[in-house]
C-alpha cells in the first residue's frame, strides 16, 4: 500500500467513526422529533414509523398540533423564562465564587487545602432526595422565595463541581506564568483575573456548559420548592404538569414537541460558546 | 532577611487563599451544613413525615433494620421415596427447601434478598429490608458499566472531535446533545422506544430484521432492566465525559506532539506516551464526578422502573414519600453518604489524585 492509499484509508475510517458517533448521539433525539409530530394514532401505529405516516394510506403526514399545543401553553414559556434566569444565575455564581476558591486550592501554598478539597467535595455525596426536608427548612427559614431558593439550592451540586475542575485546570497551568507575572510586581490576585484566569477559558467555558445544562435540567429540586409558586415552575417541571388537549391522559406527542422546543436553545448555546474552546490557548504563553 | 521576606510572601499568600475560600464555604455552610446535619439527626430518630405522631429517638435502629443481613444454607428437599435430593419434574433442577422456611422470624422477619449457589449448596442471602439491599446492588451493578463505557465512549468521541476536519464546530453542539435533553424527558423518550409493542424502536427494529418476535417487555423482565436503564444512561451521560476529556486535551501544548513528529513516534506512542498521561488530571476528576453522580441515581430509575427495582436513591425517595418514613429515609441517606464517600477515597488514592 502506498503512502497516499494509506492516508486515503485512514480518512474513510475516520469518517466512518465520526458518522458512527453521529447516528448514536443523535438517533434517539431523531425519534423525540419524529414522536412529537405524530398523532395519538400514529404514535400507536404497529410497526412503528420512521417518518410520521398516516395509518390509513401510509403517506408521510406531519401533526404539527402538539407545537400548537405547546405554544399555547402558557406554563411552558413561563417555564422557559424561569429556566433561564435560575440557570444562568447558578452558573455565574457556580463559576464565580468556584474560580475563586479553585485559584486558591490550585495555585497557592496553604495549609487545609485537602480538608477543604474533601469538604467541598462531601456536599456532593447525598442524594438530593436526603437533603430535600433539610433544605426545605432553611429556605423557609430565610424566606426565600421559590426562583432565589432554586439558584442557591443548585450550587449544591454545581459548585463542587466547578471547583474541582476549574482546580485541576489552574494546577496544570504552568508555574513559569505566575512567577514571572510576580516578577513584573503584579500582585496575586492580579495575576489570577489578568493571566491565569483567561488562560483557563476553555475550562471556563466547559465547565459552565456542563452546569448550566444541569441547572436546566434539574427536577426534584424544582418540583418541591415551586410547589407553593407554580409561577416559578422551570421547564422539566412545567412539561411533567401537561395535562392532556387530546385523547390519552399523558400528552406524549405534546411532551416530545417540548423536549425538542427546550434543547434547540441549548444547542444554539453551545455553538455559540464552542469557538471558546479553543485549541492550544497555553501553547505559546510560556517561551523558552 | 531573605527568610523572613518569603515567609512574609507565604503569609500574605495563605491570607489570600483563605479570603478567596470565604465565598464558597459561606454557600457551602447556608445549603449544606443544616440540612445535612438534620439528615444525620432524623436518622436516629422515628420521625414520620407529614405526621402528627410524635417523633421519639430511636438510637441506630434504623441502621439496624436496613443492614441486618444473614446468611443461610438452604437444605436440599429429600424425596421420600427414594431418599434422595429430589428433582423438579419440569426443568429436572434439584430442588431446594423455600427460603421463608430457613431464615429467621424472631425476633425480626428476614425475607430472602437473593440466592446464590456455591459448589453445589444453595444459599439465601436473607435481609429485614431486602429491597434496599437489592437497590445497594443494582447501584453498584448500574455504576461500574455505566461509568465505565461513557468513559470509553466519551474519550473515543472527544479524540475524533479533537482531530482537524470540516464541520468540527458544528460536531461539538451535536455531542452534547444527549446531555442537553431533559433527564425526565429523556427517560421518558426511552421508555417510548422501549415500548413492549411494536410501536416501541427497539421492537419494531427487532422484528424487522427478524432478530426477535416483535413483544420484548424490556422494562418488565427481570433480566433486562439494568441493562436498559444503563444504556439510556450511557447515552445520557457520554457527552458530560466527551466535553470534560475534551478540555482537557485541548489544554495540551500543541509542541509536545510536534516534538513527538519529529523523534518519528507512531500515533499510537504518542497516545499512550503523551495524551493518556497529560489527559489523566481531567480525566480522573472526571470520573470522581461520574461515579458519585451515578452513585447517586435517581430520575431514570424513577421514571422508567419506579417501583419495579430500586436504585438506592429511588429507594430513598419511596421510604420518604410513599411510605413517609422519614427516619428511615434519613438513614438511607447516611448510609448513601457513607458509600459514595468510601469511593471517593478509594477513587483519589487509586488514580493519585493529588490534594495538596
Amino acid at each position: 500500500m502506498t503512502r497516499k492509499q494509506k492516508e486515503k484509508l485512514r480518512k474513510v475510517l475516520f469518517y466512518f467513526v465520526l458518522a458512527l458517533i453521529v447516528i448514536y448521539l443523535l438517533f434517539p433525539f431523531y425519534w423525540a422529533i419524529a414522536s412529537s409530530l405524530k398523532s395519538e394514532a400514529q404514535l400507536n401505529m404497529t410497526p412503528a414509523t420512521l417518518i410520521p405516516r398516516d395509518p390509513d394510506t401510509g403517506e408521510i403526514s406531519i401533526f404539527t398540533r402538539n407545537y400548537r399545543a405547546v405554544f399555547a401553553n402558557g406554563g411552558f414559556i413561563r417555564g422557559l423564562v424561569n429556566s433561564t434566569i435560575v440557570a444562568t444565575s447558578t452558573t455565574i455564581l457556580a463559576l464565580l465564587t468556584g474560580s475563586f476558591a479553585a485559584f486558591a486550592l490550585g495555585k497557592l501554598r496553604f495549609k487545609g487545602k485537602a480538608p477543604a478539597l474533601y469538604v467541598i467535595l462531601a456536599m456532593t455525596m447525598f442524594p438530593q432526595v436526603t437533603v430535600l426536608s433539610g433544605l426545605y427548612a432553611v429556605i423557609n427559614a430565610l424566606n426565600l422565595s421559590a426562583r432565589v431558593s432554586m439558584i442557591f439550592t443548585y450550587l449544591l451540586f454545581t459548585l463542587p463541581f466547578t471547583t474541582w475542575v476549574l482546580t485541576s485546570f489552574f494546577r496544570d497551568l504552568p508555574i513559569e506564568i505566575m512567577q514571572s507575572a510576580q516578577v513584573d510586581g503584579a500582585t496575586p490576585f492580579q495575576t489570577f483575573h489578568m493571566i491565569l484566569l483567561p488562560l483557563t477559558a476553555p475550562a471556563l467555558v466547559t465547565t459552565g456548559l456542563l452546569s448550566f445544562i444541569q441547572a436546566w435540567n434539574e427536577y426534584l429540586f424544582a418540583l418541591t420548592f415551586t410547589s407553593i409558586d407554580p409561577s416559578a415552575r422551570t421547564v422539566p417541571v412545567a412539561i411533567q404538569f401537561f395535562s392532556g388537549e387530546f385523547a390519552r391522559q399523558e400528552p406524549f406527542g405534546e411532551i416530545m414537541a417540548a423536549a425538542v422546543l427546550v434543547t434547540v436553545p441549548i444547542v444554539v448555546l453551545v455553538l455559540i460558546f464552542q469557538k471558546r474552546i479553543v485549541a492550544g490557548l497555553t501553547a505559546g504563553a510560556v517561551k523558552g | 532577611m531573605a527568610t523572613s521576606s518569603s515567609s512574609n510572601l507565604a503569609k500574605e499568600e495563605q491570607k489570600l487563599a483563605l479570603k478567596l475560600l470565604i465565598p464558597a464555604f459561606l454557600i457551602l455552610v447556608i445549603i449544606a451544613l443544616y440540612p445535612l446535619g438534620q439528615v444525620f439527626y432524623t436518622s436516629f430518630t422515628n420521625r414520620e413525615f407529614a405526621s402528627a405522631t410524635e417523633t421519639e429517638f430511636v438510637g441506630l435502629d434504623n441502621y439496624q433494620a436496613l443492614l441486618s443481613i444473614t446468611i443461610r444454607e438452604l437444605p436440599p428437599v429429600i424425596d421420600e421415596e427414594t431418599g434422595e435430593q429430589a428433582v423438579d419434574e419440569e426443568s429436572g433442577e434439584v430442588v431446594f427447601e423455600r427460603p421463608i422456611r430457613v431464615l429467621p422470624r424472631d425476633p425480626h422477619l428476614y425475607r430472602p434478598s437473593f440466592e446464590f449457589s456455591f459448589f453445589g449448596n444453595k444459599y439465601v442471602v436473607g435481609a429485614r429490608t431486602p429491597d434496599f439491599i437489592r437497590a445497594v446492588w443494582n447501584t453498584l451493578v448500574f455504576t461500574f458499566f455505566s461509568v465505565f463505557f461513557e468513559t470509553l465512549f466519551g474519550l473515543v468521541v472527544a479524540l475524533v472531535v479533537n482531530s482537524e476536519f470540516k464541520g468540527r464546530g458544528a460536531m461539538r453542539a451535536v455531542m452534547l446533545v444527549p446531555w442537553a435533553v431533559i433527564t425526565v424527558v429523556s427517560a421518558r423518550m426511552w421508555e417510548w422506544m422501549f415500548e413492549p409493542t411494536r410501536a416501541g424502536l427497539f421492537n419494531m427494529l427487532g422484528d424487522r430484521f427478524g432478530l426477535i418476535d416483535g413483544s420484548y417487555s424490556f422494562l418488565s423482565n427481570a433480566s433486562l432492566q439494568l441493562p436498559a436503564i444503563i444504556a439510556v444512561d450511557v447515552w445520557k451521560t457520554t457527552p458530560f465525559m466527551a466535553l470534560l476529556i475534551l478540555a482537557g486535551l485541548q489544554m495540551i501544548p500543541n509542541e509536545l506532539y510536534e516534538a513527538a513528529r519529529v523523534d518519528g513516534a507512531s500515533k499510537i506512542r504518542q497516545f499512550f506516551n503523551i495524551t493518556l498521561p497529560l489527559l489523566k488530571p481531567s480525566l480522573a476528576v472526571a470520573l470522581i464526578f461520574r461515579t458519585l453522580d451515578a452513585l447517586r441515581v435517581f430520575d431514570v430509575f424513577q421514571v422508567m422502573l419506579s417501583q419495579k427495582r430500586y436504585s438506592m436513591a429511588s429507594f430513598n425517595y419511596f421510604q420518604l414519600i410513599s411510605a413517609r418514613q422519614m427516619g428511615m429515609a434519613s438513614a438511607i441517606g447516611v448510609i448513601i453518604f457513607i458509600i459514595i464517600f468510601a469511593f471517593a477515597i478509594l477513587y483519589m488514592k487509586s488514580l493519585g489524585v493529588d490534594t495538596e
